[in-house]
């Protein structure tokens, strides 16, 4: 399947801070799109903008095939679900009544309700009122809501923030199975790298406004070469040895490590130190975690 | 599409303080206005029509527009809340639909008000020992006020939903009403909107004195309340939601 969602440099000016910058997104159908990025990195805006609740100050977006625009406005939107920020709902009424709200305005017939309850398992508490509902409930209740009426595509903002983990670890499994029973396309934002890890099929990783890297999740692993570490008998000398030799070791917080290579090209490292008279104690291969690569991509710690 | 956005609100407003509001605080400037007809008999001898300049110098002037505001705020609180902006303008209806629904609500609340207020302008003057019942023409009064408050209602919908804080639209209701009276005694209410609901119901008057200059008001009712509509669409469209 093409792209469901496509956007051409994108942008969203604050003053003269662009807070989203020019990003170009493809968005695979029947993909889980995991965007990450730092806190305050523009994911929100990026969102908001796909639902036309931030107009952009530059750019084109199009979704299903259609550029957002007031004529295409109601047919982009009556085939979205969304959850943005914190959970929208109306204290005062119970599960249900909030649901009957939405079956309205979505012009879906009322007998849906059961249909979403029973994905996001809630149909025990659809009649409290929702004030007295916990976080995770809220936000169950807003991800029923957003499936309502079986939209394409669905939008999720942080939808595990502020979960307990068992929440946490229920709304993954929820979002995994959305693509394969309902062949929906779901774009989740996460400051998680963990979280994307686990859900995303694709990434879009966005720091301070920019696209840094967009592609599968594979193709992201595939970013985390290696490394090999090395325990000698005398690690400094070892290190100016291979220097000298002209082989790319480092030297990183006291230790010695190479970049992977070719077998030949380890074996003639190692036979280097041997002859000079350097024991070999270890050789450690470690592979780069996503972590590393985050930082690598945006030089700056990510929360985890 | 609009069907559903009044049908929408109608949910929205299942188990809320609006319709209590809307008969007890009427009740106030009622007994408020008989108090004061009946500490004035020496003054005020046209009876019902007395009674009339009482009831309105406290329901019209001062009552009314806060009222209205507190409607609208409150209408639009279920919005501000919880993140509901969100929801809401991501509803596949036009955002026209969203301001309409809710105003076709205020106005119907509206009514009820001013009914309400007559049934109460009733009982006082019989609590009062008026004799009969009052003069046909106050029924006309009572809707032409009606037809006087659908600018305020579109302006205070506005202004409560540009508004996030509960209380502020309500002030503005009630600094707008008492220019109102001043602006209705230089004789240049029919310039102000808050003045217009007070010509319908010739608040403070026992004559009757807007009616011969029917279409200047019926035309400035028209003039803002299209223009404060037009606005608050305009704003909805343009404007970044925050939610």
């Amino acid at each position: 399947m093409g792209p469901v969602i496509v956007t051409d440099s994108l942008t969203k000016k604050y003053k003269a801070k662009a807070v989203v910058d020019q990003i170009d997104l493809r968005i695979p159908g029947g993909s889980i799109y995991g965007f990450l990025g730092p806190n305050g990195a523009g994911k929100s805006t990026t969102l908001k903008m796909l639902l036309g609740l931030v107009k952009p100050t530059e750019g084109q977006i199009q979704i299903l095939g259609k550029e957002i625009n007031s004529k295409n406005r109601l047919a982009i939107l009556s085939e979205t679900g969304s959850l943005i920020e914190a959970p929208a709902y109306y204290g005062h009424l119970s599960g249900k009544e909030n649901l009957q709200i939405i079956c309205t305005l979505k012009n879906v017939p009322e007998k849906e309700i059961q249909r979403v309850l029973h994905i996001v398992r809630m149909e025990e508490q659809q009649t409290k009122k929702v004030s007295q509902y916990s976080l995770g409930m809220k936000q169950r209740l807003g991800l029923a809501a957003a499936l309502l009426g079986n939209p394409r595509i669905l939008l999720l903002d942080e939808p595990t923030n502020g979960l307990d983990p068992a929440g946490i670890q229920e709304m993954r499994e929820l979002i995994c199975s959305l693509p394969a029973s309902f062949g929906i396309t779901v774009l989740i934002s996460s400051h998680l790298l963990s979280e994307i890890d686990q859900m995303a099929t694709h990434v879009g990783i966005i720091n301070q406004g920019q696209l840094i890297f967009q592609d599968s999740l594979n193709v992201l692993h595939e970013h985390s070469r290696g490394r090999l570490y090395l325990h000698t008998s005398d690690d400094q000398a070892a290190f100016r040895q291979l220097k000298n030799s002209g082989i790319p070791a480092q030297w990183r917080d006291g230790r010695l490590s190479l970049r992977l290579m070719e077998d030949s090209r380890i074996m003639r490292a190692v036979a280097l130190l041997v002859n000079s008279g350097i024991g070999i104690l270890r050789l450690e291969q470690q592979q780069m975690s996503l972590e590393d690569i985050f930082l690598q991509l945006t030089g700056k710690q990510v929360s985890l | 599409m609009l069907t559903r956005c009044i049908h929408a609100e109608k949910q929205k407003l299942r188990h809320t303080l609006i319709l209590p509001a809307c008969i007890l605080i009427p009740i106030i400037p009622a007994v408020m206005g008989t108090f004061n007809y009946m500490q004035n008999l020496e003054i005020l001898k046209s009876q019902w029509y007395s009674l009339w300049t009482q009831h309105t110098l406290f329901y019209a002037s001062f009552f009314f527009a806060p009222l209205i505001g507190l409607y609208c705020s409150y209408i639009w609180r279920l919005e501000h809340r919880y993140n509901n902006w969100n929801k809401i303008m991501t509803a596949p209806v036009p955002v026209s639909d969203l301001f309409f629904g809710k105003l076709v609500w205020i106005l119907l609340i509206t009514l009820m008000t001013q009914l309400w207020t007559g049934i109460l302008y009733l009982i006082s003057g019989k609590l009062a020992g008026l004799p009969g019942i009052f003069p046909p023409e106050i029924v006309i009064w009572i809707l032409r006020g009606t037809l006087g408050a659908v600018p305020i209602c579109c302006l205070q919908l506005f202004l409560s939903m540009k508004i996030r804080s509960f209380s502020i639209p309500v002030g503005i209701g009630l600094i707008g009403s008492v220019l109102g009276v001043l602006f209705n005694n230089e004789g240049i209410g029919i310039f102000w909107p808050y003045s217009l609901m007070l010509l319908g119901m010739n608040s403070n008057g026992t004559k009757d004195t807007v009616l011969k200059d029917f279409f200047p008001f019926l035309i400035s009712v028209t003039a803002f309340s299209v223009f404060f509509c037009l606005t608050a669409i305009w704003n909805l469209k343009h404007q970044d939601v925050k939610a």
